[in-house]
């Protein structure tokens, strides 16, 4: 039986996460598509709608939690899952709120995320 | 140059050495000089009343020398107008030789009074004219009958006359001089209650000018003291008095506040530590994660990578565990105990660190952080890690009250008036409130509430600014944002810093 390909965004300002993601993501089989700049993610979902957005919080220019607004305004069956570097009640209750599938506190391994996303993809194929 | 400011510390033992050389300063309290000057105003009461008494006890003498003068004129004036009715009418001479002896017998009676106030001189001159008149007159009375008087008569009337002027010249003179001392006697209280006023005076200005000026200059101690500079208390005067334990029991307050205020630095330290602790756990996550995440997927995919890869990986390992580590010693840097140490310091690296250990809480309150530095900045002295306390402190104040997007902007410049390198902590947020503006800086007057500030910041940071030679104050705070400044005195010239280093 063959499963559909999941589309997943992965949007970090800090390089590796990335560089470490994208192959640890990849080997569900999944496509994956990192990015640095929170701008140039949102460039991109614009053109295509992604399943899955992987978003750290705080980033330089643009904050997580708008990501997730203006993602979920563009898509709203896509699942966001916030990476918070600091995991706070406030943040996560903040995401949650907001319409966030769950939050992921760094440091994480990837297994974890992939749990994460194996949820979110259960619920997708729901 | 200028000297470096002296910083004491909690060992610090100068104030009892200033407590020692005070109590050996010769002491000339208040009481004393009050009692001192009560004794000088009676010894002068004293030697008045005793010179009046004096002068009354000699106008006794005088008047009564001036009685027997009197008498003494009396009768030589009788006998020279018997002698003058015996010239002309041929009356009886021995009425005139009578009181020349009653005259004769005065003086001699009364010759030692006579002697001490007509003096020796004058009272022999007296007795010899008298004796010569005498003896012409005897002659006189012995040639009556060969009527050779033509010699004797010029004679006698030139002794009887000078006799009779010089008793008169005397007489007058006593009268005029005991004229002149009940003049003087009445004179003198008058002339010693006005004395006595302008003395009495004076004092009263000199000490209660001694007393404001003094209290003036505790008053301006307290103020110093409560601004936080705890240097202890040096006396104007060069004696000790009421003041000098007064400003010995304000030297051992000022060791006990001293004391107590590097308690509240260091706590309030520690509040700045904790602050930037959640800050720096934040930071620590990014290089920990990447360093998790690298080393999950370098033992998962350890057969599958190629060499180049895992250097690559291991290399992202490396380089993330020694950002951690730059993030822990900043901060480490920060906590770390130690002794206060003056030294000259480039104040834009100073600066520079504190924003660096806030970068965190920038980030995190989304708010933009820019600085100006002007090139060539003279060097300040102070300690590095309570310099930085107050630039973090300030930051950390301004992010407090700024929403996301707000901008701090730190400026650092040389004052063109004067030797002083001033920093500018400008924010655009909401400005403080007026009323409130006069009571910043004083110990725990908090906006934020207890569970967030303690109301040490802008306190303990004056007093570090202020133990430094420098000032800091709000320079400006309106709805548009809020700006302080921090003035340190500048060491004269950059070089003259590199060449102490």
């Amino acid at each position: 039986m063959e499963e559909q390909k999941l589309k997943i965004m992965v949007i970090d300002d800090e390089n590796i996460v990335g560089k470490r993601l994208k192959p640890a993501l990849e080997k569900t089989g999944d496509i994956v598509e990192t990015f640095e700049e929170g701008e140039k993610a949102l460039a991109r979902f614009d053109k295509e709608p992604f399943d899955i957005v992987v978003t750290d919080i705080r980033m330089e220019k643009i904050n997580g939690i708008e990501i997730l607004e203006r993602i979920l305004a563009k898509s709203s069956r896509t699942k966001v899952i916030i990476i918070t570097g600091y995991a706070t009640v406030e943040v996560a209750r903040e995401a949650l709120s907001k319409g966030a599938f769950d939050f992921i506190a760094k440091p994480f391994k990837p297994d974890d995320l992939r749990a994460i996303i194996a949820r979110a993809s259960k619920e997708l194929k729901s | 140059m200028t000297p470096p400011p002296e910083l004491p510390t909690l060992t610090d033992d100068s104030e009892d050495d200033e407590n020692l050389k005070l109590k050996e300063r010769p002491s000339i309290s208040i009481r004393m000089t009050i009692a001192i000057s009560y004794a000088l105003f009676f010894l002068l009461c004293v030697a008045i009343t005793i010179s009046s008494f004096w002068t009354i006890s000699i106008l006794e003498d005088k008047i009564k020398f001036l009685e027997i003068t009197d008498n003494y004129l009396v009768e030589i004036q009788q006998a020279r107008r018997f002698e003058k009715n015996y010239l002309l009418y041929g009356t009886n001479l021995d009425d005139a030789l009578e009181h020349l002896t009653n005259a004769k017998k005065i003086l001699s009676a009364n010759s030692k009074t006579i002697k001490k106030i007509m003096g020796e001189k004058i009272f022999q001159s007296n007795s010899d004219y008298m004796q010569k008149y005498h003896d012409q007159l005897l002659k006189l009375g012995g040639e009556k009958k060969t009527g050779k008087i033509d010699d004797i008569v010029p004679l006698l009337r030139q002794y009887g006359g000078e006799m009779v002027s010089s008793a008169e010249e005397f007489v007058k003179k006593e009268r005029g001089s005991v004229a002149r001392m009940l003049m003087m006697a009445k004179r003198v209280p008058f002339y010693f209650i006005s004395g006595l006023l302008v003395l009495i005076m004076i004092f009263v200005i000199y000490l209660t000018q001694n007393l404001m000026v003094t209290l003036k200059r505790f008053m301006d101690y307290t103020k110093r003291i409560g601004e936080g500079d705890f240097s202890p208390i040096v006396p104007a005067k060069k004696f000790k008095d009421e003041f000098t334990k007064l400003a010995e029991a304000f030297n051992t307050m000022i060791r006990e506040l001293n004391h107590k205020h590097s308690i509240l630095l260091e706590s309030h330290k520690l509040r700045a530590i904790g602050t930037l602790v959640a800050g720096v756990a934040h930071e620590l996550n990014n290089p920990l994660n990447n360093t998790l995440l690298t080393a999950e997927m370098l033992k998962e995919d350890l057969t599958v990578l190629s060499d180049t890869e895992k250097i690559e990986m291991i290399d992202d390992m490396i380089n993330e565990t020694v950002r951690s580590q730059v993030i822990v010693k900043g901060l480490l840097d920060f906590a770390r105990e130690s002794e206060t140490t003056i030294k000259p310091l480039k104040i834009e690296k100073i600066v520079s660190e504190a924003i660096r250990l806030v970068a965190n809480q920038v980030k995190m309150a989304m708010v933009k952080l820019k600085t100006n530095f002007e090139d060539n900045l003279p060097g300040i002295y102070g300690d590095e890690q309570l310099l930085k306390q107050v630039f973090v402190n300030l930051i950390i104040n301004a992010l407090d009250v700024l929403p996301p997007g707000g901008e701090v902007c730190v400026d650092i410049h040389k004052n063109k008036n004067s030797d002083f390198v001033v920093v500018e902590v400008e924010d655009n947020g909401p400005g403080i409130p007026e009323h409130i503006q006069s009571r910043i800086f004083e110990p725990f007057f908090t906006t934020k509430g207890q569970s967030k500030g303690t109301g040490l910041g802008l306190s303990v940071s004056k007093g570090i600014i202020r133990k430094l030679g420098g000032y800091m104050h709000l320079k400006r705070s309106s709805e548009s944002g809020t700006i302080f400044m921090v003035s340190l005195p500048a060491i004269e010239s950059p070089s003259e810093m590199m060449s102490k280093k």
